[in-house]
């Protein structure tokens, strides 16, 4: 989905999407604990991909 | 509004539109745009006969487009000043087709076709935001037929149909066949406390309103029948459950359930719903003349505009937030701003009146004392040590930094300094100080909690306002929390400088957490944005130089949340078990090779 982004909990470890739009600042919480310790997964770059 | 107008000592600006405001309290500067009327109106009389020669109808915005006006008219009958105006885009005017018939027709040559708008430069001491509101538009839901059934009307369109004033002279007619309804409904929260379409909170003014319009309605022609559809009747407030109750009593049924369609008869027009009345259980179907859907309140389109002008910031309803919802509920954020009505959030009249006369006293209160106390804990920039970057100013929520790279001067407004620290936390050079909250001061802090056993402790970053007031809250309810916990109090979590994470970890801290509001509780507009700006860089430098990122965390606690603020450190408390020696010597070499 357009606007979503994968986002890891620092204090749980769970994985989740989450609304995102490059350079602009939400309040993130992690859906199972409650955190705001919620860090952006970046993408792996992978060789094939283009623009890469 | 004739006596605002009559006032020696008030000016006012009709048909005006403000262009910049600059400046901080006590000395604004503002810019005003004087739209041109292309009538004098220190001259026009309002007899109204250049109106009747006008050739040229459209919709009337005062009436909702349920009636015409002139291409030259008065806005509403009640106008200050009560003067007429063109309407340019509707005009014919005098090219390329000469009409010009106002012009000839006007005794006192009032009409200027070639009148230019006009800037007004002054300056003021305070400002007061008095921006209101706009209304919830229900075309979106079909389910209604808003605009494809004409008699599903808004409660706005309802006031002008039953307004002396109004499009039909007071007579109540329905509008596709002139008649008068027999059988009136009306459907309550029509784009309020919905997640889903429309707005999630309560806009505060419908239930009364619509109680007012059905005791109005009763008044005028008792064998209306009217009937109400309701989620629930919020009449609280001096003397609105008497009204409520009268309204019953004359007759209004009150019906607990929202249709969930209006289907209309297409030959007679009349509106069919069927609704589950929740009180009883049962479905019942109801066929009325004529529907009235309750809009709710919504934030003004131009909100956003005036947000800029004066440095606001906006609850999630998007409404203006005030400083303090309970010690300064008329004071913006920003020092010599105040709010009256709706632009505030949605109030009804007696509400709005009190806001304003409680808005009109805090600026006299300014005003009257001639000087103002400034904020003891500000920020003060060396301009010797200063690189002129720039990202201080960037930061500044109050915009309190003037920075001229070029001239390489820079200066710090202390009047609009509200001592968050954000500036001192991004600036590089070390060029900013911040009083009573300096980094020796948190260093020596930091350095007598890790003194001794520095294993076994968590320091935790915490704002003044939310998290250490959560803490407070925390052990005021008697919560146990881990006593692993070291508290560093900081103005705003944006004073929270990189550099003191990682000193803290430099010196064997284990767990570092940086606290603050919630995001929409920011004391300082939006500072705490930068606050997770720069824990997410710093989760990232960690992980660089081989540092586990979950040491360092973010939490945004509020001075209610004590119950989140000891969940939140037993949970943290777990991590910091999970720290190894090992690993903090490690982190601790680290960073000592970095400095």
């Amino acid at each position: 989905m357009p606007d979503e982004a994968d986002f890891k909990c620092l204090r749980c470890g769970a994985e989740f999407k989450l609304h995102y739009v490059k350079g602009v600042i939400e309040e993130r919480t992690c859906p199972r604990c409650g955190s705001n310790s919620v860090r952006l997964l970046k993408k792996k770059e992978t060789a094939g991909e283009p623009g890469k | 509004m004739m006596d605002v107008g009559r006032h020696p000592n008030i000016k006012l600006l009709a048909y005006s539109e403000i262009e910049s405001i600059s400046g901080y309290i006590g000395n604004f500067h503002v810019r005003v745009r004087k739209k041109a009327r292309y009538v004098d109106e220190t001259q026009c009389t309002a007899c109204g006969e250049c109106a009747k020669v006008c050739p040229v109808a459209v919709p009337d915005e005062y009436q909702l487009g349920l009636s015409l006006r002139k291409a030259i008219y008065i806005p509403f009958a009640q106008a200050v000043p009560s003067a007429y105006l063109i309407d340019m885009k509707a005009c014919l005017g005098t090219n390329p087709i000469a009409c010009g018939k106002c012009a000839e027709k006007c005794d006192k040559k009032c009409i200027n076709y070639d009148m230019q708008d006009e800037i007004i430069e002054f300056d003021a001491g305070v400002v007061i935001v008095a921006t209101g509101m706009d209304v919830y538009d229900p075309t979106e839901l079909e389910e209604y037929g808003y605009t494809r059934y004409e008699n599903v009307i808004t409660s706005m369109e309802f006031e002008r149909l039953i307004s002396a004033g109004g499009p039909s002279d007071g007579h109540f007619i329905r509008p596709s066949d002139k008649r008068r309804p027999k059988t009136v409904g009306f459907i309550q929260c029509v784009g309020s406390r919905s997640e889903r379409r429309g707005k999630p909170y309560c806009s505060n003014i419908c239930c009364m309103n619509t109680v007012k319009d059905t005791l109005l309605l009763k008044d005028h022609y008792p064998d209306v029948e009217a009937k109400v559809f309701y989620i629930d009747i919020r009449a609280f407030g001096k003397g609105f459950e008497d009204l409520f109750k009268r309204s019953k009593e004359a007759g209004v049924q009150y019906i607990r359930g929202i249709p969930g369609e209006i289907i209309e008869d297409p030959v007679t027009k009349n509106l069919k719903v069927m609704v589950e009345d929740t009180t009883t259980n049962r479905i019942s179907e109801h066929e009325l003349d004529m529907i009235v859907l309750s809009v709710g309140v919504t934030p003004r389109a131009d909100m956003p505009e005036v947000q800029q002008l004066l440095t606001l910031s906006k609850t999630p309803d998007g409404f203006f937030m005030e400083a303090h919802p309970k010690l300064k509920p008329v004071d913006a954020p920003t020092s010599g701003v105040f709010f009256a009505g709706c632009a505030e959030a949605p109030k009804d009249v007696k509400d709005s009146v009190t806001q304003a006369s409680a808005a009109a006293s805090r600026a006299m209160t300014v005003l009257s004392a001639g000087k103002i106390k400034l904020e003891a804990i500000t920020s003060v920039i060396n301009p010797e040590i200063c690189r002129f970057c720039t990202i201080c100013a960037q930061a500044c929520p109050y915009k309190a930094i003037k920075v001229e790279p070029k001239k390489k001067s820079i200066e710090l407004i202390e009047a609009m300094c509200k001592g968050c620290g954000t500036c001192g936390a991004e600036c590089r050079f070390g060029a900013i100080k911040m009083r009573h909250f300096t980094d020796e001061q948190t260093y020596a802090q930091i350095d007598a909690y890790l003194e001794e056993d520095p294993y076994n402790k968590i320091i935790v970053f915490a704002c003044n306002w939310c998290s250490y007031a959560g803490a407070d809250t925390c052990g005021g309810a008697r919560l146990q929390y881990p006593p692993s916990a070291r508290l560093i109090r900081t103005m705003c979590s944006g004073r929270v400088d990189e550099d003191w994470v990682l000193y803290a970890f430099r010196k064997g801290a284990p767990i570092v957490v940086v606290s603050g509001c919630h995001f929409v509780d920011c004391h300082y507009i939006d500072a705490n944005r930068w606050t997770q700006k720069r824990v997410e860089k710093l989760w990232d430098k960690l992980e660089k130089l081989g540092i586990r990122p979950d040491r360092l965390f973010l939490e945004w606690i509020s001075a209610a949340e004590g119950q989140r603020f000891a969940k939140t450190m037993i949970d943290i408390e777990r991590h910091r078990q999970r720290v190894t020696k090992e690993e903090i010597e490690y982190t601790m070499k680290v960073l000592s090779e970095q400095k």
